[in-house]
């Protein structure tokens, strides 16, 4: 099933399916996160589509969480990583 | 990733740290003579990709396509192999002549990854040599392979990317709809970030033929079209796929033996639980440190430079001119000596130390969801850390945060924090006069206040908030020679910047001083210190020869009032109103120079004036509240 990066189990691992930045709703100003280039930087991490990702652990009250991706250990923010989907088997 | 051990391997003593030009990012430079040649080094930003998200990573672009170096040396991390070398394809791409340092092959190897650098030599096509650079290892073979590859006129091979047939179609095309007005950057290499639809490279081209911009929508359009994903993503996947089938090609990997003390150490200091307390008694151990040395040289230096005095009158007499150089230029001077280097040095020492080790991203995952509260992200910590030292280096370390609206929200809260001066003055004065308990309440009441505008300045500052993303390297033991350089250079810096503004400002204030024009500037300020504030006059000029450094205030309240025992001129809420205004009321004026670098003077004067009123209106509110108890 297709969950949030932020909804795995610690120790548990899914494929990314998609990676949701504009979640529908617009900022203010009318302008959306475009300008940082959130997704670019995703990708340049190596969070691509169809990759494998596992989650370590996260730090308390929604922290941020640490993962394993391309052999390499990433901390991603809480809310740029609920806008990872992956695809998980349970 | 080494690369700066590299750089000092290769340089020496024989470096120049400025920034980029009308940038806040540093560029470091060297010079080498090797074989008869004198070789200039640039140390790029370090950066994972050649996207333009960042300063760093547009800065490493437009120097490697515009000033075209012989020769770029990719610094590359063995035991993280897939990740480094889709920065390496991407350097392909730009058709840059290259070499790569393949290091930190032992702790790849203590990892159980083995690396065939030969077989990566010939994937690439382009020379790879080994290293360990914390041991020196492999510097002096980096160093004959790059000659060699310079003076073999760095045949750059094409690039080994090939992506998907639909994708390479529209790039040829776009290719030959470039090639009609070639630019900067190679003509494949442009053609790939239009369809990435790169914002720079399409500013780019389309002041050169916004024709080439139409038809790369178009061809972009299509391949999304075909894929259901962004064109880059893609692109970006495929790049990927490239660099993960080298990597998996070129190294063998095997499980480590035994569990390795990085990886327990990385457990501990990331725990839940057990990850703050180390945390804490880290930090607390580093200040303490800090402090202990910063003493203890300090009044090292303060005895030495104050020897002088009697030599010093001697030459220029006791008269206002003896004075004016005296208290003016040799006592800023002192005070510049005695505190920058005795407490900054240690300070910077040791973050570096812990950055370098990787402690302090660890820092930054554990406070992160601390930091949003205050509308920024766990690595801002570092300088808001750096803050309780001293507001400078603080400001200056805001240059780790990702976007100017970060650095700036950054640099504004460090502003508010105590640092070590103002630590004496709320330690010195409530401390010891009211109660150490009303001291810690201060401490409290600060943090509440920075939390409350960090808040509100990220809700007016306008621009998308950003979050964490960083990635996290194993554990390692730093090198000092490195650490110790970083920290002089920043040393360096803090003293140029800071140094002539205390002179000068010192300068100013005797000259008032001996004009006896204090008397009169208390005056003026009285119906603020005395009727709004509940303060003695001469608090006016103790809070001006505050600018120049935070505890002079106290110095100064004691030689006016003529007192160290401060009970007995003031009541406890006069010390309490007193002690919060000089904390929040004005970033001292080295604080203000680093401000206008950081950003500009219009920047710096309104955080400063903001500051300013803030502190006097709560300093009042204080006072009505406190006469009430």
């Amino acid at each position: 099933m297709e969950l949030p990066l932020t909804d795995l189990k610690h120790g548990e691992s899914g494929t990314i399916t998609a990676i949701r930045v504009h979640h529908g709703h617009r900022e203010r100003h009318g302008r959306r996160d475009r300008g940082w280039g959130l997704e670019r930087r995703l990708m340049d991490m190596g969070l691509t589509p169809g990759i494998t990702v596992t989650v370590v652990k996260s730090a308390p009250f929604h922290g941020p969480l640490e993962v394993l991706v391309r052999g390499s250990r990433l901390v991603l923010g809480n809310g740029m990583a609920k806008r990872i989907f992956v695809e998980v088997e349970r | 990733m080494g690369k700066s051990v590299i750089f000092n391997h290769l340089t020496g003593l024989h470096q120049h740290i400025g920034n980029w030009p009308g940038k806040t990012v540093e560029k470091a430079e060297g010079t080498l003579h090797f074989k008869g040649y004198t070789i200039d080094i640039i140390d790029l930003p370090g950066i994972y990709s050649l996207s333009t998200f960042s300063l760093e990573e547009l800065i490493s672009r437009e120097y490697i396509a515009v000033e075209k170096p012989d020769l770029v040396i990719n610094v590359v991390d063995a035991s993280i192999l897939e990740r480094n070398l889709f920065f390496t394809l991407q350097l392909i791409e730009l058709e840059t002549p290259l070499i790569m340092a393949l290091n930190q092959i032992d702790m790849a190897k203590d990892k159980g990854i083995e690396v065939d650098h030969e077989k990566l030599e010939e994937a690439l096509g382009i020379p790879v040599v080994p290293m360990t650079a914390i041991k020196g290892i492999g510097v002096y073979d980096l160093l004959e392979k790059a000659v060699d590859t310079v003076e073999h006129n760095g045949t750059t091979q094409p690039s080994p990317i090939r992506y998907g047939d639909e994708v390479e179609a529209r790039i040829t095309a776009l290719v030959e709809l470039i090639n009609t007005s070639p630019g900067t950057y190679p003509s494949r290499y442009t053609a790939i970030k239009l369809l990435e639809r790169d914002e720079e490279i399409q500013r780019e081209v389309t002041a050169r033929n916004p024709k080439i911009l139409s038809a790369a929508q178009r061809l972009a359009g299509e391949i999304e079209a075909i894929h259901g994903h962004s064109c880059l993503t893609v692109v970006t996947s495929e790049r990927y796929e490239v660099a993960g089938c080298i990597a998996r090609d070129v190294q063998k990997i095997r499980p480590p033996t035994k569990p390795l003390l990085r990886e327990r150490l990385h457990t501990y200091t990331t725990h839940r639980v057990l990850g703050y307390p180390i945390m804490l008694a880290s930090v607390l151990l580093m200040f303490f440190t800090v402090f202990t040395v910063g003493d203890f040289l300090s009044g090292l230096l303060g005895d030495f430079f104050y020897g002088w005095r009697p030599a010093f009158e001697n030459l220029f007499g006791g008269g206002i001119l003896g004075e004016l150089l005296w208290g003016g230029v040799m006592e800023g001077i002192i005070a510049g000596i005695t505190v920058a280097i005795p407490y900054i040095a240690p300070f910077y020492f040791l973050l570096y130390f812990l950055e370098d080790s990787g402690y302090l991203s660890r820092i930054a995952f554990l406070m992160d969801q601390v930091m949003h509260k205050m509308g920024l992200h766990g690595k801002a910590f570092i300088p808001l850390m750096l803050g309780y030292g001293c507001n400078v280096p603080a400001c200056l370390g805001c240059r780790i945060m990702e976007t100017e609206r970060e650095r700036l929200l950054a640099g504004f809260v460090t502003t508010l924090v105590p640092c070590a001066a103002q630590t004496v003055i709320i330690l010195g004065l409530v401390g010891e006069f009211v109660g150490l308990e009303w001291a810690l309440a201060i401490y409290g009441f600060n943090l509440v206040v920075i939390f409350i505008l960090g808040r509100l300045a990220f809700k007016i500052v306008p621009g998308e908030p950003t979050a964490l993303i960083m990635e996290m390297n194993d554990y390692r033991l730093p090198h000092l020679k490195t650490v110790a350089r970083q920290a002089w250079f920043r040393l360096e810096e803090f003293i140029k910047l800071a140094l002539p503004l205390i002179i000068v400002g010192s300068l100013i204030v005797k000259l008032l001083d001996v004009l006896q024009l204090l008397d009169y500037i208390a005056g003026v300020l009285s119906p603020i210190t005395v009727g709004w504030l509940g303060l003695p006059a001469i608090t006016g000029i103790t809070l001006i020869f505050g600018v120049l450094r935070k505890e002079l205030t106290l110095i100064m309240l004691a030689t006016l009032l003529g007192t160290t025992n401060f009970a007995a001129v003031l009541t406890p809420t006069q010390m309490i109103v007193f002690t919060l205004v000089t904390v929040f009321y004005i970033p001292c004026i080295a604080t203000i120079a680093a401000l206008v670098k950081e950003y500009d003077w219009k920047k710096a004067i309104f955080i400063t004036m903001f500051e300013i009123v803030f502190a006097i209106a709560l300093g009042g509110v204080a006072f009505r509240l406190l006469s009430m108890i």
